[in-house]
């Protein structure tokens, strides 16, 4: 970038932060999901001990301590996971309803354990007992996890329609996954990966929407049109600035919103369990990933579905000349094909989830894929490169649109 | 240097914006006169390459601007008359912005912002954000912006409007100064500014260049239209009926009109020494363009 372009693109990027909508904006999405979805989730809605009440505000504002004890609690069990772990976990945990033990029974992670079973030894439930499965099961009969869990998934993939290459497909890469797998206090993780971060998206989509609609749009409510047309660098020159201000933008806010998310998990959950596989949040998982990994996946997807996202949105502010329309097409973009989806054919709603900020980055702990040229790939790993490329791919023409814009 | 346009013309649909006109405009100040909707606006926009031209062209020194693409754009500077600008933006960040389009790098258009914006009087206010400016201040900023790049031809659409007159004489010095080995092409309503520092005019009536030269050619032809009369002021309402009366004073119970005719309005009428807004009047009637132009 030439020295008069970088001035270019620096004054387009202060001329966007200095809008009132924009850093309203940023407040705003920087309050739901770090302050609510993160801070107050972990200390309060969701980790905080129960209260007496069913309802999750009902609960504590002890989160910190909570997670504390149990990943104090936790810490014998952690390491491999086998048949061991699981029987230790439920007969511990029964141990304590046993004995009157309910307060310390929260700390233990019951409902991660519970799902395990509900997926790996559904013969075992008992449909009149209203109770979960954790109180009551016969830990002797926890045996065979693994063969178990092949097992299920195999049933899980025919059910689901998913057979012949594409199957293949699935356990070839559900092979790649450790085993035995590690375990590690669980509860904290799956907040962290299946809510905080997995709906940061379509947060930010809302406010990247308001932020960038009008990036192009604005000019013709400014008027400036004729004063930007008879200089040197003219409408092109602007566009191009406005394109790299667009992705700066997109990139600050995912970086700002990481950077809180991070700050709460640091100081909430730590580092532990980091290696701990993702299948203990969803046994049949076929992601090779341990936490860490997963956690970085989610952030990269959100941040390039972000500026995938801004492409698309300065492509629509460049075409439309009116900031209400060109916000109104925007939100639609990402909020339209969730709601237009049950409508939809399965490949067709599966295609959706390519649009940006669409898809969840939660992909990973499914078995989607997609049929490209023959071959199934695994659908996070196209959630994660077609709706950057899309975002890229519109780019060149907002450019276009609005350098030949009168 | 020259700035030429041959047989220019703009038409939206069947209605001619400006109908076939042509000029070689040479180092100097031009003032553009019209009435509403004369063609002026298109004109200017032609002239920066902003709106094709339906049929014609313009060149500088010989080669069509629009051809010329960015080189030419870097030796134009523009006013529009509807000028537009970022409010949350103070006037040096607007000019900074302005002068990163124009491609001027950022240490040279430091110095220059600050000398603009000393030069339109405007240093006191460059940290002010655009928005609680001004009219006058905002157009300020905008005349500033024109000259950001030492532009070879300065095209300024209605430059004094929202001026006061201590701002429209410093404008007016302004551009005097500038003019030198420049091309100045401006527009405005106000007939005295023009006069007072256009070398050339061109008249614009209906799309049409009708008249173009200098100050004194074009007072020249006013000379001997310009009426000075005394009448009973009941008589007064009746005169501005009949003819283009350019001023009106009373004195005790009579009136004293100046009347713009080809033929002497009364007997007991004096001739005047004509100016440009004689010849103006004697055009097109009223400021603004109206019907009652009585005395062609």
């Amino acid at each position: 970038m030439e020295r008069v372009e970088r001035e270019l693109f620096w004054s387009e990027h202060k001329k966007l932060w200095r809008r009132a909508s924009v850093k309203i904006s940023v407040l705003l999405c920087f309050t739901y999901v770090v302050v609510f979805g993160s801070v107050l989730s972990f200390q309060w809605f969701s980790l905080g001990s129960l209260s007496g009440y069913s309802t999750g505000f009902g609960n504590n504002f002890d989160g910190y301590s909570v997670i504390r004890d149990s990943q104090a609690y936790t810490l014998p069990f952690a390491g491999d996971l086998t048949d061991e772990t699981i029987q230790q976990l439920v007969r511990d945990y029964q141990r304590m309803y046993r004995e009157g033990l309910e307060e310390e029974s929260q700390r233990t992670d019951y409902l991660t354990v519970n799902l395990w079973l509900r997926a790996l030894w559904p013969e075992l439930e008992d449909s009149a007992d209203y109770r979960q499965m954790i109180y009551y099961v016969d830990p002797e009969k926890l045996t065979g996890l693994y063969e178990r869990r092949t097992q299920a998934l195999e049933t899980f993939l025919e059910n689901n329609g998913q057979s012949g290459r594409e199957k293949e497909a699935i356990l070839k890469l559900e092979e790649k996954a450790g085993k035995p797998f590690r375990y590690a206090w669980t509860r904290g993780w799956s907040i962290l990966l299946c809510n905080i971060i997995g709906d940061m998206g379509t947060v930010m989509a809302l406010f990247l929407a308001i932020a960038l609609s009008p990036v192009f749009s604005g000019e013709w409510h400014d008027h400036t049109g004729f004063l930007v047309m008879t200089t040197k660098n003219g409408r092109r020159g602007i566009a191009r600035a406005k394109i790299c201000t667009g992705i700066a933008f997109a990139i600050e806010l995912s970086v700002l919103l990481t950077a809180g998310i991070l700050a709460a998990q640091l100081f909430f959950l730590g580092t532990e369990g980091w290696d701990a596989s993702v299948q203990n949040i969803k046994m049949l998982a076929v992601a090779p990933m341990n936490m860490l990994q997963a956690e970085i996946y989610e952030f990269a997807f959100t941040l390039l579905g972000a500026v995938g996202y801004a492409g698309v949105v300065m492509l629509i502010s460049a075409a439309a000349k009116n900031n209400v329309l060109a916000l109104l097409l925007c939100l639609a973009v990402t909020y339209v094909p969730p709601v237009a989806a049950q409508y939809l054919p399965y490949g067709a709603q599966k295609a959706m989830d390519l649009i940006p900020l669409v898809g969840s980055g939660t992909d990973l702990l499914r078995t989607n894929t997609f049929s490209l040229f023959g071959r199934y790939v695994w659908s996070p790993y196209l959630l994660l490169a077609v709706p950057v490329l899309a975002g890229v791919l519109c780019m060149p023409f907002a450019v276009r649109k609005w350098a030949r814009g009168r | 240097m020259e700035l030429s346009f041959e047989r220019l013309t703009k038409r939206y649909g069947s209605k001619a914006a400006v109908d076939g006109v042509s000029a070689v405009l040479k180092p100097g100040v031009y003032g553009l006169l019209g009435a509403n909707g004369a063609g002026k606006t298109t004109l200017m926009r032609m002239l920066c390459a902003i709106l094709a031209p339906t049929f014609g062209e313009v060149s500088f020194n010989g080669r069509e601007v629009t051809a010329m693409g960015a080189d030419y754009r870097d030796i134009l500077g523009y006013l529009p008359q509807d000028f537009g600008y970022y409010p949350n933006y103070t006037a040096e960040e607007f000019l900074r912005y302005i002068s990163a389009l124009k491609g001027i790098p950022g240490r040279i258009a430091q110095k220059r912002i600050g000398e603009l914006l000393e030069l339109v009087g405007l240093s006191h206010a460059a940290s002010r954000k655009l928005k609680t400016f001004s009219g006058g201040m905002k157009q300020r900023v905008g005349i500033a912006q024109a000259l950001l790049n030492h532009p070879k031809v300065l095209i300024l659409d209605e430059p004094t409007a929202g001026l006061d007159p201590k701002e429209r004489v410093r404008l007016r010095n302004l551009l005097a100064d500038y003019a030198g080995e420049r091309i100045v092409l401006l527009s405005t309503h106000i007939v005295s500014d023009v006069e007072a520092i256009a070398d050339e005019v061109l008249l614009m009536k209906e799309g049409k260049v009708i008249l173009q030269g200098s100050v004194p050619q074009l007072v020249e032809r006013a000379r001997g239209k310009v009426w000075e009369l005394t009448v009973p002021e009941k008589e007064a309402g009746r005169w501005e009926d009949r003819a283009t009366v350019a001023n009106f004073r009373h004195e005790g119970n009579m009136a004293v009109l100046r009347v713009i005719s080809d033929e002497k309005p009364l007997e007991s009428a004096v001739p005047c020494k004509a100016g440009l807004e004689d010849l103006y009047l004697y055009y097109f009637g009223t400021m603004e363009g109206g019907e009652t132009d009585g005395a062609r």
